[in-house]
């Protein structure tokens, strides 16, 4: 990376003109800090557990809970999907990131078999007593994705679900998954739509579990790399995700569903999604960005005006949001907080303790770690974006290099809402 | 008994004023502490004591002091008091305990809060009117010290203004005392040996009027109000805990203990005028503090509106009035104890005290969520909510007095409703929205400082439901004080032949 940019260009007249510069020298929206470093990647890692289970458990759900009416088991995961492989670890991994074991990982069976009781009780008992991983979230972030991936409209994936080839696929699934059931049947016959937008919701499972499928390993890696002393700045980390975006794009997104010891491809391998067009960037639009705005803080009431009347101006995503209420009612990103809370690494407990109220107010220090981590993720998408459309930093041309900063200041208009956290995380102080 | 429960807090006083080594403050606060719990259990134990059914003294003791003078060492307690003894013992242990360890110079600050409470257990159970004056005058000293010392900002000018609020009620008191012994040719200031029946209407109109005056700044009625605000804000949250919780009391006390009982017959006579001003008071109080922007002004000036309850409730005459009016004070004492005490953890932890800048207190992680919890119950039992103490004090007197004063009880329960609308913008602004992330970085509010606002919520919410222990004590002396009331109407005469039991 080059910092040569700085001399060819007058600076930046943008409220974020540091960033911006910043950016340009190929760094990230946070400061290179060892303690932003040391927080992200802290956190990375206890986000990389629970990832572990809502991608497994998302793809259980798309593939063999399926149309299932009473539903009443679906966070039960068999073993089959914790022992099913990664595709991006272990020795038979299709593009080995994490170099660990390709099963579910050992911390996250350890809490689903002890959870934060410590005691061996039936699994039904630690449902009830909700002492489990809040697969709700995960939940949460397919339905932005299904709901805004509707408006969005820029991937073929979402259109596709529309196309008559997918109903027909859905239709022979729906048919074969009640086979023998002429209550459901009849049903289906009476509202085929019902039905058919259930498995268009099930095909978002599979393509939330699919994009979480590769950035679990990810952020093991990247926590392994950082214990290893080889992970040093933040502009290092960013740039291990965007490799790592580029490297793994082309993967396929598809759904499948396992009805009777069949396969029906209800999406096929063969269309050719891929996950970076079709799973990463709606993902970061939709769950970054826009998400829906929290009960808890904004009133839904037509006539109050609160909510935007389009949804390309939801700004409801982690980088807006409002960590200081996390465990408080209609915060759903609570939810998340208190499964990162069972995985934190000991040297980010440590750092916890010794700041505000220690290990009582840990949810919402983690969940400023978080935004921090979401903003050096949405950096990575960023650059991998200005890699992809536009020119290297050290272009020669000074054309070139005002391109990659008009992009650079769009992305950043995103930011001058009033809502944004941009500007509390260039400093220690907010956590 | 009642002499070794005076006794305690001044050997407490003693033994923390006279310490031989230099001492640290919380070797000094434990010592207080002990003291404290120790009068507690010593009420209890005159509780366990109490003859329920009795109307008269209990307790008494009798010691010729000056006689001369017509002073004795005269003790006793009866429904009235005793049920006051209580509350002083449960607020005194929590004043002490309440953020105690970080105080300054505690050599003094103990023995002035054992002096004062001292002061107050003397008064209630005087039964000679000049060793009453004693003991009231006795509050005066440490508490201008406590305000004077340990309190806020204008601390000074808060101190002067009660100090000399205080002196001047003392005076009108002793003034009216001496005036009744020495017209009615009383060999003793012993409250059993006087009687004014045989002064003229007039005199007893006088004397009365000082009485009120007298007591009515202690209490405080409107007009005679503005040293409260000034104190109740600048005394730290220990001290206002005392002052507005105890020594309030001791007005009503006062007023009922000398106005109604030594002038029954006048009583009657004043009485209307007395419930306009009760209700004045209410009024004023309640629309003050929907003005107010501080919180713990806010506070203050609710405690103007309750106690002009417990004038309405004593002008009525009736027996569940009079009943009403002492669950009033209890009530009024443990609610303006967790209030302040309250207020005053927010103020600590918060650093303010302002509406404007308070917000979203209920956050549980970041907040003062159990404060908050504990706050929003305080001014729910203040407002008069059902099931909680507040309902019970205020029902009891707005039955009371509804068949005496009609108009003038409606007025109450309209302001009554006005409190509910100063306690909800109190908490709305306080407890809920949402904090400020530049300035929502709080420290933890302790366990232990928790304590004592648990004890007052626990015992709030427990009279509320079970009213009984509060009025047990109190129903044979007030239905006998009543009866000595000469009734003005013939509604009052039905009341008085029903001999009320609940």
């Amino acid at each position: 990376m080059t910092t040569a940019t700085s001399t060819k260009l007058p600076p930046s007249t943008h409220e974020f003109a540091d960033i911006i510069h910043r950016l340009e020298a190929g760094g990230a929206m946070l400061p290179d800090t060892p303690e932003n470093l040391m927080q992200i990647i802290g956190i990375y890692k206890a986000y990389a557990v629970p990832m572990d289970f809502y991608w497994r458990d998302l793809l259980y759900i798309a593939e063999e809970v399926f149309l299932e009416p009473f539903n009443f088991f679906k966070y039960f995961l068999p073993k089959e999907y914790l022992e099913l492989h990664n595709h991006y670890a272990g020795d038979d991994a299709d593009l080995r990131i994490w170099r660990g074991e390709a099963t579910a990982h050992p911390e996250l069976l350890a809490f689903m078999e002890k959870g934060e009781l410590n005691q061996k009780i039936p699994r039904l008992f630690h449902h009830w007593l909700h002492d489990r991983v809040n697969m709700e979230f995960a939940e949460a972030c397919m339905r932005a994705m299904y709901w805004h991936g509707r408006d969005m409209g820029w991937g073929k994936f979402d259109a596709y679900l529309d196309s008559d080839e997918y109903k027909a696929n859905a239709d022979v699934a729906i048919k074969a998954y009640f086979k023998g059931n002429p209550v459901m049947l009849g049903l289906y016959k009476l509202f085929p739509e019902m039905f058919l937008e259930q498995v268009r919701q099930l095909s978002y499972y599979s393509n939330l579990g699919l994009f979480w499928e590769v950035m679990a390993p990810v952020f093991f890696e990247m926590s392994d790399l950082y214990d290893e002393g080889k992970l040093t700045t933040v502009p290092e980390a960013m740039n291990f995700l965007v490799n790592g975006i580029f490297a793994i794009a082309g993967r396929p997104i598809y759904h499948h569903a396992h009805i009777r010891g069949e396969v029906y491809e209800i999406i096929p391998k063969s269309k050719g999604f891929t996950w970076l067009y079709e799973a990463a960037l709606p993902y970061v639009e939709a769950v970054f960005y826009r998400t829906a705005p929290f009960r808890g803080t904004k009133s839904y009431n037509a006539q109050a005006k609160q909510v935007p009347d389009e949804q390309k101006d939801f700004h409801y995503g982690i980088l807006y949001a409002d960590v200081f209420p996390v465990g408080t009612a209609g915060i759903p990103p609570t939810l998340l907080m208190q499964d990162m809370l069972h995985f934190l690494p000991p040297y980010l407990v440590d750092y916890y303790r010794q700041y505000c109220r220690g290990e009582d107010d840990m949810l919402i220090q983690l969940g400023i770690t978080f935004q921090r981590s979401m903003y050096c993720v949405t950096s990575a998408v960023i650059q991998a974006l200005r890699t992809a459309l536009l020119y290297p930093l050290d272009d020669p041309n000074p054309k070139h290099l005002m391109a990659n900063r008009r992009f650079f200041e769009s992305q950043l208009d995103r930011f001058k809402r009033p809502e944004s956290r941009i500007r509390e995380i260039q400093s220690q102080d907010y956590r | 008994m009642l002499s070794l429960l005076i006794g305690l807090p001044l050997i407490g006083a003693a033994l923390i004023g006279f310490w031989p080594s230099k001492g640290s403050p919380t070797l000094f606060r434990n010592i207080a502490l002990a003291v404290a719990v120790g009068i507690l259990g010593w009420t209890v134990a005159i509780g366990t004591q109490f003859d329920l059914a009795s109307p008269g003294m209990q307790f008494q003791e009798y010691l010729p002091w000056i006689p001369q003078l017509g002073l004795s060492y005269k003790l006793g307690i009866d429904g009235l008091s005793f049920p006051l003894l209580g509350l002083s013992a449960l607020l005194n242990c929590i004043a002490i305990y309440g953020r105690g360890e970080t105080v300054e110079r505690p050599r003094l600050y103990y023995p002035m809060i054992f002096l004062v409470n001292a002061g107050i257990t003397g008064a209630f159970a005087a039964q000679n009117l000049l060793l009453f004056v004693l003991f009231y005058e006795l509050e005066l000293i440490p508490l201008y010290l406590l305000i004077g010392i340990w309190g806020g900002q204008k601390r000074g000018y808060a101190a002067m203004k009660f100090l000399i609020y205080t002196a001047l009620s003392g005076i009108l008191i002793l003034a009216a005392f001496l005036g009744i012994a020495w017209l009615t040719h009383s060999s003793s200031f012993d409250i059993g040996s006087i009687s004014t029946e045989k002064l003229s209407l007039t005199t007893q109109l006088i004397l009365l009027t000082i009485l009120l005056i007298g007591f009515g700044i202690k209490i405080p009625l409107v007009p005679l109000h503005t040293w409260l605000p000034d104190a109740y804000v600048e005394a730290s949250p220990a001290v206002a805990i005392l002052l507005g919780g105890i020594l309030a009391k001791l007005g009503a006390y006062g007023l009922i203990r000398f106005g109604l009982q030594l002038f029954p017959e006048t009583w009657a006579v004043v009485g209307p005028g007395l419930a306009i001003i009760g209700v004045v008071s209410v009024m004023y109080g309640a629309f003050s503090a929907i003005a107010q922007k501080d919180i713990k002004r806010m506070v203050a000036y609710s405690s103007i509106g309750h106690m002009g309850y417990i004038l309405v409730a004593a002008a009525a005459g009736t027996p569940l009035s009079l009943l009403g009016a002492v669950a009033q004070m209890v009530s009024h004492g443990l609610i303006l104890a967790i209030l302040f005490y309250i207020v005053g953890i927010i103020e600590q932890k918060v650093g303010t005290r302002e509406l404007d800048v308070l917000n979203g207190l209920m956050n549980p992680h970041r907040g003062l969520p159990l404060t908050s919890a504990l706050l929003i119950l305080g001014g729910m039992a203040s407002a008069g909510i059902p099931g909680l103490v507040g309902f019970i004090a205020e029902f009891m007197v707005f039955q009371g007095s509804f068949s005496v004063f009609p108009v003038q009880t409606l007025l109450c329960i309209i302001a009554s409703g006005l409190t509910a609308v100063y306690f909800a913008i109190l908490i709305n602004r306080t407890c809920f929205g949402k904090l400020d992330n530049k300035l929502a970085y709080y420290p933890k509010v302790l366990a232990a400082e928790r304590i004592p606002a648990l004890v007052l919520a626990v015992t709030i919410f427990i009279l509320g439901i079970q009213p009984g222990w509060l009025v047990r004590w109190s129903e044979p002396t007030t239905t006998a004080m009543v009866a000595k009331i000469i009734p003005a109407n013939s509604a009052q005469i039905a009341q008085k032949l029903n001999n009320f039991t609940p």
